[in-house]
């Protein structure tokens, strides 16, 4: 494999992860932008995702990777899977919102968040109980397409990767800054009290934002099962990890700064591995986000909180 | 409620008590616990019950047969795979290990079927006079005399750690010479999933492989809960490698199985035992598991015809709706090994004691199921046989019938 040839296939590989993680890294910036809460229950959303996708394909009858579907039935199970899985996230993530963030909101310190760890737990080890710890084999009806480009190979799960989570990106975008409920986001985001004094509800705001940001983590938990066809009730840990460096890279809190962390944290993996030596990943992602926090402290597009003075 | 857990602790209680008092003669009616530790939770989660099982499926068969007069067999579960490690855990296994040599009614163990566990356990089932003998795990470290002040410091270093399967220190370079002699292999580039097992079977497997005169291109650590592995694999795909050695176990094992079967679908791959089983088929699937090769560290004996194995294999699937694989096999066999220890304390009158167990072993050979097994001075079993196997889907028979799917090819070359 010639240099350029191994340079387009590690930045194939790299912003088909980065893409994952920028989806990912988006429910927790979210949720940050709007209650400065780290959503640690994001992990778990994620790793839950992955098995209502597996269970989704299954009831279509698609086991493993034998069963291979083409046109408009493909097109419908995987937009049936999207949807599915995305409606159940966002109903775990405001169930979660619900029932348990909105009753701690007025306590200070860290109660919120340490509740927030203590779901992630929660849900993770009912999988492992409820569903078991060993590793499943995710279904996948996409046919094993492959396009060239002198040696770098393409699979065609990574394109469509790259479109779906560009589309949602651009959808959130629009929704943000477009929408009157995303203005309303924008408003609370700034000032939660002066948002209520003009009459926003936000108790809803915040509702809508859990929704997304666990909608978001169930499409990228739909496109992981695809692209590794595998899973399993750990798997939320290390890319969660990831997302949230993505967010913090990216400057937490703000949208355009997930995406491009996510995409950043992909690459350096991935090049990470091909330069140095894939156990070195970490060490060389954290590294570089612990320098960039300490010269620029908001992370790369800078940070958006709430307002709390 | 006496619960069934309880009733156990009590029945044991009760013999405990009867061995530490004067009474302790051979007539009377004694009850020996054994300590059975695997790896329930996690990845390895479907080998693992199996292992338990051979276990517990001898200690029936001694009980039901009355093969040691007076005695009845019970046992204690033990289970070192933790939620937070997703696989076998070395810390659990320590508090395991802690727990048994902490009831005295725990005569000896079978286990742990990890060897990272083996690693943690030793020293204390050492220093707490407690034999186990493992069915599985294959790490040679753990009974090697050089790192005996390490992992069995108490007793002037007594053996502690008994295998019914040989170490890696054959599993490995077995492999290495297959992968010369009979793949032809000439450049390979080298996996490991960063645990104990992992690394050693895979730096063995190195060694003996350069003695061969196979190129290593590279020899690279995977961190098991990483999900992905494409870009690795793209960077061994541009050195043009023949084959890619994993030593490792199924966690990272099936994502190795299915992101190389994208990115090279074409070269040799092959493993030890840690993918073997039914967790490395079902999460890797068909067709990435496809052509595999992996070993296992004794002969090969789960499905064979032999009265015996024959009518194990009856026994266990009416017993415990699974098809047994191989270390099912050893892990009866490692059952079997303690029963007849005990079986010669009573006939030679001695009391039925942690150390008078160990000394029996080390004298005793008995005829198990994989053939005579006795022990070396270290715990080591004597015979030094490798299985090799390859994968290759057999459409009649279900995934979690596991065996059916790994083809036979013969004993390894030795080393």
């Amino acid at each position: 494999m010639s240099g350029l040839s191994l340079f387009v296939q590690q930045s194939i590989n790299g912003l088909t992860l980065g893409a994952m993680y920028a989806l990912l890294a988006l429910g927790f910036t979210m949720v940050y932008g709007i209650m400065e809460l780290i959503n640690f229950a994001h992990f778990s959303v994620f790793m839950v995702g992955t098995f209502v996708a597996l269970y989704t394909f299954e009831a279509f009858g698609i086991f493993g990777q034998s069963t291979i579907l083409h046109g408009l039935p493909l097109i419908g199970v995987l937009l049936a899977a999207f949807i599915v899985t995305m409606v159940v996230c966002g109903g775990i993530g405001m169930s979660i919102e619900r029932f348990f963030l909105r009753r701690l909101r007025a306590v200070k310190g860290p109660a919120s968040m340490i509740t927030t760890i203590g779901i992630s737990y929660i849900l993770s080890n009912s999988v492992l109980l409820f569903i078991g710890g060993q590793g499943f084999n995710f279904p996948n009806p996409i046919p094993p397409v492959r396009f060239h480009f002198g040696q770098a190979v393409m699979q065609v799960e990574q394109p469509l990767i790259w479109v779906v989570s560009a589309v949602l990106m651009l959808g959130l975008t629009y929704f943000v800054q477009a929408t009157k409920l995303g203005k309303a986001m924008r408003a609370t985001a700034q000032d939660p009290e002066a948002a209520r004094m003009m009459g926003v509800d936000v108790d809803r705001v915040i509702l809508t934002s859990f929704f997304l940001g666990s909608a978001l983590a169930g499409a990228a938990a739909v496109i992981f099962g695809l692209y590794y066809e595998y899973t399993n009730f750990y798997i939320g840990f290390d890319a969660g990890l990831r997302a949230f460096t993505a967010a913090v890279l990216g400057g937490i809190g703000n949208v355009p700064g997930a995406m491009l962390g996510g995409l950043l944290i992909g690459i350096i993996e991935t090049m990470t591995s091909q330069f140095i030596s894939t156990n070195w990943a970490e060490v060389v992602i954290f590294s570089i986000l612990v320098i960039v926090l300490v010269f620029r402290p908001a992370g790369l597009l800078g940070r958006v909180a709430p307002n709390k003075s | 409620m006496l619960t069934r857990r309880n009733s156990i602790k009590a029945a044991a209680g009760v013999a405990a008590a009867a061995t530490l008092g004067a009474a302790s003669s051979a007539q009377a009616a004694q009850t020996v616990k054994i300590a059975i530790d695997a790896s329930l939770t996690g990845a390895d989660a479907a080998s693992a019950l199996r292992v338990a099982d051979g276990a517990i499926l001898a200690l029936d068969d001694a009980n039901a047969a009355n093969e040691v007069p007076g005695v009845t067999f019970t046992y204690e579960k033990f289970d070192d795979g933790t939620a937070t490690a997703g696989q076998y855990d070395p810390a659990q296994g320590a508090i395991n290990a802690r727990k048994m040599v902490a009831d005295p009614s725990i005569v000896a163990a079978v286990g742990p079927q990890m060897s990272g566990v083996g690693k943690a356990m030793s020293p204390i089932l050492s220093a707490g006079h407690l034999i186990t003998i493992t069915p599985s795990s294959t790490n040679p470290d753990i009974t090697n005399p050089e790192f005996a002040s390490i992992y069995r410091p108490a007793d002037n270093h007594a053996p502690v750690y008994f295998r019914t399967v040989t170490t890696d220190a054959y599993q490995g370079p077995n492999m290495a010479n297959f992968f010369a002699e009979t793949l032809k292999a000439k450049k390979i580039f080298i996996l490991d999933d960063s645990g104990a097992y992992g690394v050693g079977i895979a730096n063995a497997f190195e060694g003996q492989a350069k003695k061969k005169g196979i190129q290593v291109l590279g020899h690279e650590k995977l961190d098991p809960k990483n999900p992905d592995y494409t870009a690795v694999l793209t960077k061994i795909k541009s050195m043009q490698p023949d084959s890619l050695y994993y030593g490792g176990v199924s966690q990272a094992g099936a994502k190795l199985a299915k992101q190389s079967y994208q990115i090279l679908p074409h070269i040799h791959k092959g493993g030890g035992d840690g993918i073997v089983g039914a967790d490395f088929l079902t999460a890797g699937g068909f067709p990435a598991v496809e052509g595999w090769y992996a070993t296992i560290a004794g002969p090969h004996l789960a499905g064979g015809k032999g009265k015996a194995i024959g009518a194990f294999t009856q026994r266990y699937i009416s017993r415990f709706k699974l098809v047994p694989d191989d270390y099912a096999i050893t892990s009866y066999d490692a059952a079997w090994v303690i029963v007849q220890a005990v079986k010669k304390l009573v006939a030679e009158k001695k009391p039925i004691t942690r150390d008078n167990i160990r000394s029996a072993l080390l004298t005793i050979t008995v005829d198990t199921l994989q053939g005579p097994v006795s022990f070396d001075a270290n715990g080591d079993i004597k015979s030094h046989v490798v299985s090799v196997f390859q994968i290759k889907r057999d459409p009649s028979k279900p995934l979690s019938d596991d065996m059916a799917q790994y083809h036979y090819i013969g004993a390894a070359p030795q080393a």
